[in-house]
């Protein structure tokens, strides 16, 4: 028992550091597919995440949708748009201050909030169950049950989007004929305009 | 040690930190990309970070249930609608400029 | 009676008017471009078609109902058009009754003769097709608005005929009189319709309430004694007036718009700018009777009004008289027989006016002479056409002697003149006659005697008009080149002169009744007929005194009235005082006020606010740069914000 309490504690510490500092890598790395392949490792670490959190179906899920999927269609995608002035992703220094900013401002206000409001969580306990449950068999009645905490209906609506993004991305991303004559005349009647 | 480590589980606190650093890392990226590919990235990172937040709260509030997992499900799914969408107009961006620079695509402007 | 029980083509009455439509559809949309011929043979022919099926459901009809009995209504064929509620649906369907029944035969009895004759007369003319397609339409309309078995599809139909009657006026849009007098036309009929349309939604808005279980807009349920009761008790709630007496003077306004009663007679007169098979057909035989129906087949609720049916009378025995005055003066024929239609149709409108539910002489004698007009006044219209083919004028002093040279032409305008001017043994006698006799038995003694002068007025100018286009000698080169009218144009000629002829002769008053009460009295009626012949005959002789000549008497004449000539020759100034009162009064009293204010305040705030929109929006064009991650900055520090002051809100 004190193993096992000891191991989550010391593997969250470890996925936890583990994972910013592959994000911090994902964001800031000059070549495009490295970061992709930081972005996987950050991904595969929440599934750990997942499992300390007692949810192995939604581990699993992690896996095989982001890192399997998600992560190779970018890496196809990184693949297919190579170009040479974007080799390396060297953003200016106001780009980069700017962003800082950002997130830093969202960092400290989250923090700031979870602080001021952390007495509220203390009755329902302070600390993550830990234990492992059996969660797949219940997600599973959650998403198909049809009463009134089911998730039936969101189910299915998504099941449409993910028809719409498959018919959409097909019609987006298909050999398009682009129109040669058209683009230089457009720029000379944009001339005349302004003339 | 052991002791120490055993009787200091990470507290809610831990975890919300956690996840509002991956969070706001993420808007960095989201921001100081160039390349559009990179910029969804970040987004899928702040993204990543949100479906943490339901599942620990789901832990922490409700830990019978399964509603905030089946959110991170969702948000899963969600996500990959979004990539797969992402990912063609880049392409079709690419074959129309030759790049994936966000900052080359500016096009709708005033 | 069940609707089983009807013979085939009572069933399938919708024929009558679906057989036009369909042929309309098919001349508009293929045969104009086929062929030209085609478009006039299509159309004549479903015309005929259409008469034929209504002179069937006129002999099935009568066969139920004998002649002699009181004819029911019967709606042998009816479709729910449109659905609020159980009782709130507005159908469409085909009410057979006499006049309904009277008014099919004829309008497709002249409708075919006038499709016939302009096949002649439109030969060669720009737009033949088109002319055949709109003429097909007025037909289908006016079918439709004489079966109507409801008063909202009777509207439909009142607007459609007067969209044709429109189109026709200006077939030669080139022309800009044309183009003027098909807006006029159409302009002051909508005006009148707005009150007709106002009557109806009084009347079904009441019936609605007050009738229980029963359509508010059907006929039948209109001219039922116990509905009629019913509404008859009730208030308007407009300055304490009757519902029934609003509903019928609001009715009686559409009514008179579309049948050119004073003052809304002045688009009558311009409307003979369109071709003159058309003036016979729409704006002399069928359409401008429509009024006169409309009252007819709304005659139970004007009767259950009381005095509005004296407005009827005062109102068209006024029109009567007024129009026949100005028909004297007159040198266009086209012109001279509009001002006579007008004259005509006041006769039929105060014929209704006289009568009452108790005795409705007056009814069946003005269906009687509506019967009778519809023959004559196309026969003249259409002889008048015949004329101006043939000298390319319609001006009558440039006429003259064409007696010799259009010999069947001229044989069957003197049948109508003399019908018109009722003599005997022509149809005008009859009918006039009965008018006549209605507005003495039943007391109105002065309605009476302006009867009996515009009898006399009726066949002075129109023998003026037969004297100085048929007798004498040519006045000018053209007519003395005219020559007789093609086949085609002299076989609808005949036919109406013997239809004038023999119209008179039917036993009419066993036929169209109101209610139980019978047919015509008997008393006076020597005395009446005597007095009308007599009338004639002076004005035939007055007009041969004056015009059999060279007309020197007529000028000297003319010019001893000099001032009182003027004023009638342009129609009493109705045209200029309209003018006067749009122009002078509304447009600049009333309308330039609101047009500034509209251009200046109302226009001037709203440029205003969108002058505030541009100015602020152009100083805002530097937020959008086009780089979404820019957009992506405001967002993050956006939402920040707001969660800011959410939080801060909270604590």
């Amino acid at each position: 028992m004190i193993w096992s309490k000891a191991t989550g504690t010391l593997l969250f510490y470890l996925f936890a550091v583990v994972s910013v500092a592959l994000a911090i890598a994902t964001v800031s790395s000059r070549r495009i597919l490295r970061a992709a392949v930081y972005l996987m490792g950050v991904l595969a670490v929440t599934a750990g995440f997942y499992l300390l959190l007692g949810a192995p179906f939604l581990a699993g899920v992690q896996i095989l949708v982001y890192v399997g999927g998600i992560v190779v269609l970018i890496v196809y995608v990184v693949m297919l748009t190579r170009s040479s002035d974007l080799a390396e992703d060297k953003p200016s220094a106001a780009r980069k201050s700017t962003a800082l900013l950002a997130a830093l401002a969202s960092f400290v206000l989250a923090v700031t909030v979870f602080k001021s409001s952390e007495s509220a969580f203390r009755g329902a306990g302070s600390q993550a169950a830990t234990m492992l449950i059996d969660d797949t068999a219940m997600i599973g009645r959650a998403l198909l049950d049809r009463g009134p905490r089911g998730y039936v209906l969101p189910f299915e609506l998504v099941s449409l989007l993910l028809l719409a993004v498959v018919i959409g991305g097909i019609t987006l991303a298909r050999k398009i004929q682009v129109d040669q004559s058209a683009a230089p005349k457009e720029s000379s009647d944009g001339g005349v305009a302004n003339a | 040690m052991l002791e120490v480590l055993a009787s200091n589980p990470p507290g809610v606190f831990h975890w919300l930190v956690l996840s509002s650093l991956l969070f706001s890392i993420g808007v960095y990226g989201m921001l100081s990309r160039r390349n559009a590919i990179g910029v969804l990235m970040g987004v899928e990172l702040a993204l990543n970070s949100g479906a943490l937040n339901f599942v620990l709260f789901n832990r922490l509030l409700a830990p019978a249930t399964v509603d905030g997992e089946v959110m991170s499900i969702f948000i899963v799914t969600v996500a990959a609608a979004e990539a797969v969408v992402g990912m063609a107009i880049f392409v079709l961006l690419f074959k129309q400029m030759k790049t994936v620079d966000m900052t080359q695509a500016s096009q709708m402007r005033h | 009676m069940q609707n089983a029980d009807l013979s085939f083509i009572l069933r399938n009455s919708w024929l009558v008017p679906a057989l036009p439509l369909f042929s309309f559809a098919v001349v508009a949309l293929f045969a104009r471009r086929f062929s030209e011929k085609a478009a006039g043979v299509v159309a004549t022919a479903s015309v005929f078609g259409s008469a034929v099926a209504a002179g069937l459901v006129a002999r099935d009809y009568f066969r139920i109902f004998p002649p002699g009995t009181d004819g029911q209504a019967l709606v042998p064929w009816s479709i729910e058009w449109l659905r609020y509620q159980d009782r709130l649906s507005i159908t469409v369907g085909v009410l057979v009754d006499p006049i309904s029944v009277l008014l099919m035969v004829v309008v497709t009895t002249v409708s075919f003769l006038v499709h016939l004759y302009s096949t002649g007369y439109m030969r060669g003319e720009r737009g033949y097709g088109r002319y055949f397609a709109f003429l097909n339409l007025f037909t289908f309309s006016m079918l439709g608005l004489v079966v109507a078995s409801n008063i909202l599809q009777m509207y439909m139909c009142w607007e459609l005929v007067g969209l044709s009657s429109f189109l026709l006026i200006g077939f030669y849009y080139s022309r800009p009189a044309a183009v003027a007098a098909s807006k006029k036309a159409f302009i002051v009929t909508r005006f009148a319709d707005l009150g007709f349309f106002i009557g109806i939604i009084l009347l079904g808005y009441h019936g609605f309430n007050l009738l229980d279980g029963q359509h508010p807009f059907d006929f039948i349920t209109l001219s039922s004694p116990a509905s009629l009761e019913k509404l008859a008790g009730a208030t308007s709630g407009f300055l304490g007036v009757g519902l029934l007496p609003l509903a019928a003077v609001l009715v009686f306004m559409g009514a008179a718009g579309k049948s050119a009663m004073f003052p809304l007679h002045i688009w009558l007169p311009d409307a003979m700018e369109g071709p003159t098979p058309v003036s016979a057909l729409i704006h002399a035989a069928t359409m401008v009777v429509a009024g006169v129906y409309l009252v007819a087949r709304m005659f139970g609720v004007f009767a259950a009004a009381g005095d509005a049916l004296l407005l009827v009378a005062y109102v068209g025995a006024f029109t009567c008289f007024f129009a026949a005055v100005i028909a004297c003066t007159q040198d266009d024929v086209k012109r001279v027989l509009a001002f006579s239609t007008l004259s005509q149709i006041g006769y039929m409108m105060f014929a209704l006016g006289v009568s009452s539910a108790a005795h409705p002489m007056g009814y069946t004698a003005s269906m009687f002479h509506l019967f009778t007009h519809a023959f004559f006044k196309a026969l003249l219209f259409l002889g008048a056409g015949a004329v101006i083919h043939a000298t390319h004028t319609s001006e009558i002093w440039k006429m003259g002697g064409l007696r010799r040279k259009m010999p069947l032409t001229h044989a069957t305008f003197l049948v109508a003149t003399l019908s018109i001017a009722g003599i005997w043994p022509f149809s005008g006698f009859f009918s006039k006659d009965e008018i006549l006799l209605s507005a003495l038995a039943s007391g109105h003694h002065g309605v009476f005697a302006i009867g009996l002068l515009t009898a006399g007025l009726t066949a002075f100018y129109m023998f003026r008009l037969y004297f100085l286009v048929f007798s004498g000698f040519p006045r000018d080169e053209q007519a003395g080149h005219a020559h007789e009218a093609p086949l085609v144009m002299l076989i609808p000629l005949v036919a109406l002169a013997i239809l004038s002829v023999l119209a008179g002769w039917v036993p009419f008053s066993d036929f169209v009744r109101f209610g139980g009460g019978g047919g015509f009295h008997e008393e006076g009626h020597a005395l009446v007929a005597a007095l009308g012949t007599v009338a004639a005959l002076l004005g035939i002789g007055f007009s041969w005194f004056l015009y059999a000549g060279k007309g020197t008497r007529a000028e000297a004449l003319a010019a001893r009235f000099g001032a009182l000539h003027l004023v009638v020759k342009h129609k009493f100034y109705i045209d200029e005082i309209y003018l006067f009162i749009t122009h002078k009064i509304i447009f600049r009293c009333i309308a330039a006020p609101v047009a500034w204010f509209d251009r200046n305040v109302v226009d001037g705030g709203v440029n205003l606010s969108g002058w505030c929109a541009r100015v602020s929006s152009r100083g805002l064009t530097f937020l959008q740069t086009g780089q979404a991650q820019a957009y992506g900055a405001w967002l993050v520090g956006g939402s920040i914000i707001v969660l800011l002051v959410a939080w801060a809100a909270r604590l």
